[in-house]
């Protein structure tokens, strides 16, 4: 009994303890649940304050999406201020805190649809962050494994902008399939079915 | 490759096309926040934009009456037009009337960001009376003995504890009256 108890404290006590680990994490999702529903209504209610808030949280992760879908810097840059120029303009829209991501997602996949559209024959850009570590150093598992994540990264950008955004918006900004799916403008079932046929053509390029 | 494969390297994706974001780009689209956000509704958003050039209501509400009864008027169909003036009059109704709420509730959302935030705030929305547009809304401590209170009415002012005092007493008095 003792023993038992024992354990307990140390187990309370311990922040790298797995159950506490998971306990902070949930904790931490519903925090971060509440402030985008707080960040929802104040948004909803006009404040001035709630804009620089939103911006402040969503900005690099607007313009990275930009990037992963094709488009160089300055085009990303140009492509992000218009998605929160466009968001001003569609606060009416915005539902609940939960639909807070898919909306701004949705707002951001549009600008980047009409850009392609307008720009048809422009090429992709690729991202110049991803460094491939010198072979001398690394082992050869590694090497490989580097090697297959480029040609997973050339695979994802000759994808169709479609089945490209689909990849990106799901594992590459890590929405759920939800929101994904909100921020493509289409039910979950549709969504799901581009997913696969991205796979399935993301595994015939990549071995 | 097997598709737990990919989807396993596809989850690496992320740290592997990523590079540094524009520090300024941030503050470039906060410049271009609005004034004044508000939902798209027509109706409301004639109101607001009134209200922003500094008009007073009354006459902002007479202005758009009356716009609407002189285009009524000119395109000699009263009958179409009617339900409209009586609609956008229901509409400025029911704006004024839930005014005080409205605020009430910008304030609420307010408070709840901040809270979330970790911020020190009190809020006073419950007891208040809504009527009262220098009745404080709710306190935040900004430094040791600054206060930044937000009133009924939207505006703010920082205080010192000495004033923070006075302004909720004052409250309190008008409320037990």
């Amino acid at each position: 009994m003792t023993v038992k108890k024992a354990n307990l404290t140390e187990q309370d006590f311990d922040s790298a303890h797995p159950i506490n680990k998971l306990r902070e994490l949930n904790k931490l999702k519903e925090n971060s649940e509440q402030t985008r529903d707080s960040l929802t209504r104040w948004l909803r209610a006009g404040e001035h304050a709630a804009a620089t808030e939103l911006v402040d949280i969503y900005y690099k992760q607007i313009y990275l999406f930009m990037r992963r879908l094709g488009h160089d810097r300055q085009v990303s840059e140009d492509l992000t201020q218009e998605s929160f120029f466009n968001a001003w303009h569609h606060i009416g829209q915005l539902r609940d805190g939960k639909a807070l991501n898919g909306w701004l997602y949705r707002i951001a996949g549009n600008v980047s649809k009409l850009y392609w559209r307008k720009h048809k024959g422009r090429k992709t850009a690729d991202l110049e962050g991803f460094d491939v570590p010198d072979s001398t150093n690394a082992q050869l598992d590694v090497i490989e494994r580097n090697e297959q994540l480029e040609q997973l990264k050339n695979a994802v950008a000759r994808l169709s902008i479609k089945l490209r955004q689909t990849i990106v918006l799901h594992y590459i900004q890590q929405l759920t399939i939800a929101e994904s799916a909100d921020a493509a403008g289409v039910r979950e079932g549709t969504f799901k079915s581009r997913l696969n046929r991205a796979l399935t053509a993301l595994r015939k390029q990549v071995t | 490759m097997g598709i737990e494969e990919l989807k396993e390297l596809l989850n690496k994706l992320p740290d592997a096309m990523t590079e540094p974001v524009p520090q300024r780009l941030g503050e470039d689209i906060k410049r271009q926040i609005p004034h004044r956000l508000s939902p798209h509704r027509v109706g409301m958003d004639t109101i607001n934009i009134i209200i922003d050039l500094r008009i007073n209501k009354l006459a902002a509400a007479a202005a758009i009456i009356i716009t609407i009864v002189l285009c009524a008027t000119f395109l000699g169909d009263r009958d179409s037009t009617g339900g409209g003036v009586l609609q956008d009059s229901m509409l400025l109704i029911k704006y004024w009337g839930a005014a005080d709420a409205g605020n009430i509730s910008a304030g609420r959302s307010k408070y709840e960001l901040l809270l979330s935030r970790g911020e020190e705030v009190v809020w006073y929305g419950d007891w208040l009376d809504p009527k009262d547009g220098n009745a404080v809304l709710l306190q935040r401590r900004l430094a040791d003995g600054i206060y930044e209170v937000t009133f009924v009415d939207g505006h703010e002012k920082q205080v010192d504890s000495e004033e923070l005092i006075k302004l909720l007493a004052r409250m309190l008095q008008k409320k037990t009256k």
